[in-house]
């Protein structure tokens, strides 16, 4: 239905959205793609459905050249884009109408398939009412109902659940299932919740950089990591702790480790088993746990595993669409603006900080889609965080519930103190200087302060720790190349490399 | 190409119809000039030369075409709403006519300042403004109001799609309204004019339509004077139109 060879789209400003992208979906099929904002998912959809162009790779959708015959495609897709795109003074009927008028359908017909459609989706009561009394969910369910109103075999879905309360969602992903299941639509669709990745999609593709960094059904996938994920919260830089983790890794239960700021994952043949022995090693090497937990692999090791970094942190909400960007080309763009604000509130107003945020600034320069967003995430603490971004918070309690078995110490869900966001703060100049990346611009004597200043126990409990996400984040500054992700991952799979 | 413009342009009529305040509160404006100047210039007309007894009737013309300018000039910024809220994706994903989708939208202001203008042509005649009420000089009168319209609508959507956002199409819808007002004979007659205003009012449009206005409206109609305003008139629109559907076909890569 879809084969995508080397797809490459270069922003006018510099930015590679998508870098040498390959995907295939069959017929029939519920595709994902998996991956923080700023990954390319949208870009890649807006690109399959003719939306913008690109610079390189082959592109046939629905068996037509999106090159050459453009029309052909975009009277066999639906699409429904992370906006609704729906009329609010318009009722549910005229929207459709409007819809069927517009892909050239005969009267008759769009009256049949209004009532075919509303039945479908539950929206017979509603359908003469002005849309702006409409639900979130039911927006939702008239905006997908409006991209079927012409049967196409392929509906793209970007990021369709966004915005939606839990009951909402669920109810969505039925839909969803239903159609596919009942009349063989091919979908493709984004998000950055891993949980609808997981329930919804027969394959899933993992991106980032613009790039796939894995594919397959969500079980091969989880499959791809040994036994049980283990969590630890532990102070990366200490002399007690890196001989625990030595020995850690010489043992024969763990299969494998990766850090992620002062975040230790590892995978372990079996978890109840080898909490204990993990223990009693930190006590002998006198090191100390600051949190432990215990889950079965998520997608969210998956994609730590392909990524290097975690979708909590590398997630926010923030569209490609080009009226934004130029937004940041001007250099007063919202998001940047959004961003200097956090940061002020996060620092405290520290000087250094603010000029080394500054510098941030310059680095990022145009990669505002990118990075912009990005970090205030993960410098407000989740209570903090403002409405419109509710859901990460939500999503993220959500996903501890589900996965975390807290065998830890000293566990502050609620992390939300503002000397604590100060904390956080602090605490990545720092990193970035012992994670011997040459790009920090710290001198030694004020980080050095900064370590003083920094208790080791308020930073191990921030649940949110901003820290990780940074060497993640240079990256992406500097344009997520292939290479660099390759160093990344080097550099938090060898924390004793100092 | 014609029936996508058609179900886009009944589209927003639908929209407008269940919102009729916006098109009434547009109209304020124009009232309020219409009554201030009315009486600011009220002895305007005893200088020498001017062309008509009392200035309600010189105004009149110039009042139409304002309610014109400010009706279409904000035409823009609901083409950026409509992009932001992803309105413009869908349609761009569906087969529908890309010349269709601005032309719609420009229609549509043009028809909402038709029944401006109409409205304005009401309450000017009870105010007592002696016009030719004729039906081929109303009939003339609203044609330059639609290209007038057509032009602006056109101006404002082309610079929404150039700008991108809001702030600085307001500025510019401001910055081009009055001054163009200004340097038309809508206040006072081109003859009271200083010579480097005259020579601005030569290549602004909208003095072209007041003077196409006012040469059917006011007096005895004056059909060649018309003839000639209308004719560069319809230069004007055709080019605005042109850059408004060609911006917007520019804008998608």
């Amino acid at each position: 239905m879809i084969q995508v060879r080397g797809l490459t789209k270069v922003f006018p400003n510099g930015l590679k959205a998508v870098d040498g992208l390959d995907l295939a979906v069959a017929r029939g099929e519920i595709m994902g793609l998996l991956g923080p904002n700023g990954a390319g998912k949208t870009t890649t959809i807006r690109t399959l459905a003719t939306l913008c162009g690109f610079d390189s790779g082959a592109v046939i959708v629905a068996g037509y050249d999106v090159d050459r015959e453009p029309e052909k495609i975009r009277q066999s897709i639906g699409v429904v884009a992370q906006n609704t795109g729906i009329d609010y003074f318009l009722t549910g009927r005229e929207n459709l109408e409007l819809q069927g008028h517009l892909y050239r359908m005969k009267k008759a017909d769009i009256k049949l398939r209004i009532a075919e459609l509303a039945g479908y989706f539950e929206l017979e009561a509603s359908l003469d009412r002005q849309v702006a009394t409409y639900s979130g969910g039911m927006r939702r369910k008239l905006d997908i109902a409006t991209a079927l109103i012409h049967r196409p075999p392929l509906l793209f879905l970007d990021e369709p659940t966004l915005g939606l309360d839990i009951k909402s969602r669920k109810m969505l992903w039925n839909y969803i299932r239903k159609l596919n299941a009942e009349t063989g639509l091919t979908i493709l669709l984004t998000t950055h919740y891993l949980e609808e990745a997981d329930r919804l999609a027969h394959r899933v593709a993992i991106i980032s950089g613009g790039k796939i960094r894995a594919l397959g059904t969500p079980d091969e996938l989880k499959g791809n990591i040994a036994g049980d994920a283990l969590t630890l919260h532990i102070e990366q830089q200490n002399w007690a702790s890196q001989q625990f983790v030595t020995a850690l890794k010489q043992t024969d239960y763990v299969k494998d480790s990766l850090w992620e700021g002062n975040k230790l994952h590892l995978y372990v043949t079996n978890g109840a088993e080898s909490v204990p022995k993990i223990s009693e090693l930190a006590g002998k090497h006198s090191a100390q746990i600051l949190t432990l937990s215990l889950s079965r692999p998520s997608l969210d090791d998956v994609f730590l595993k392909y990524t290097g970094s975690s979708m909590d942190e590398s997630s926010d909400e923030s569209g490609d669409e080009w009226w934004k960007q130029w937004a940041g080309k001007g250099g007063s763009g919202k998001w940047q603006q959004q961003w200097n604000e956090d940061q002020e509130q996060a620092t405290g107003g520290n000087e250094h900080n603010n000029e080394w945020q500054e510098k941030q600034w310059t680095q990022s320069g145009q990669h505002e889609d990118a990075a912009a967003t990005r970090p205030s995430d993960a410098t407000i603490p989740a209570g903090n965080n403002p409405p419109q971004r509710q859901w990460s918070a939500e999503e993220m309690a959500q996903w501890q519930e589900q996965r975390s078995i807290d065998v830890g110490v000293d566990h502050d869900t609620a992390s939300s103190s503002p000397a604590h966001e100060d904390a956080s703060a602090k605490a990545r100049p720092r990193e970035h200087h012992d994670s011997e990346r040459s790009t920090t611009q710290w001198q030694n004597s004020q980080e050095d302060k900064k370590s003083e200043q920094q208790g080791v126990s308020t930073e191990g409990k921030s649940q949110n720790s901003s820290g990780n996400s940074w060497p993640d984040q240079q990256d992406w500054l500097n344009g997520s190349g292939d290479d660099k992700w390759a160093a990344d991952k080097k550099w938090s799979g060898n924390p004793s490399k100092k | 190409m014609l029936a996508d413009t058609w179900y886009l342009f009944n589209k927003y009529m639908k929209i407008t119809v269940r919102m009729p305040m916006w098109t009434l509160f547009t109209l304020v404006q124009p009232l309020i000039w219409l009554i201030i100047f009315g009486q600011l210039f009220k002895n305007i007309t005893q200088l020498p030369g001017f062309p008509t007894s009392s200035y309600i009737d010189f105004f009149v013309p110039g009042v139409l075409i304002m309610t014109v300018l400010f009706g279409s000039s904000w035409s823009g910024v609901s083409l950026l709403r409509e992009i932001q809220s992803g309105t413009v994706d869908k349609m761009l994903v569906s087969p529908v006519s890309r010349v269709a989708i601005v032309l719609s939208r420009v229609l549509h202001s043009t028809a909402q300042v038709i029944v401006q203008a109409a409205i304005m042509l009401v309450v000017s005649w009870a105010m007592g403004a002696r016009l030719n009420l004729v039906a081929t000089d109303l009939a003339l009168t609203m044609l330059v109001v639609l290209l007038l319209g057509l032009c602006f609508a056109s101006i404002s959507n082309g610079f929404a799609i150039v700008l991108q956002r809001e702030e600085p199409l307001v500025i510019i819808g401001n910055l081009l309204t009055l001054p163009l007002m200004f340097f038309s004979s809508a206040l006072v007659p081109t003859s009271f004019m200083p010579d480097w205003i005259k020579y601005i009012a030569m290549i602004n449009p909208v003095n072209y339509a007041v003077e196409a206005v006012r040469a059917v409206l006011v007096n005895t109609p004056n059909l060649s004077h018309y003839g000639s305003s209308i004719f560069i008139l319809i230069l004007f629109t055709a080019a605005a139109t042109w850059w408004a559907v060609a911006a917007f076909n520019a804008q998608r890569d």
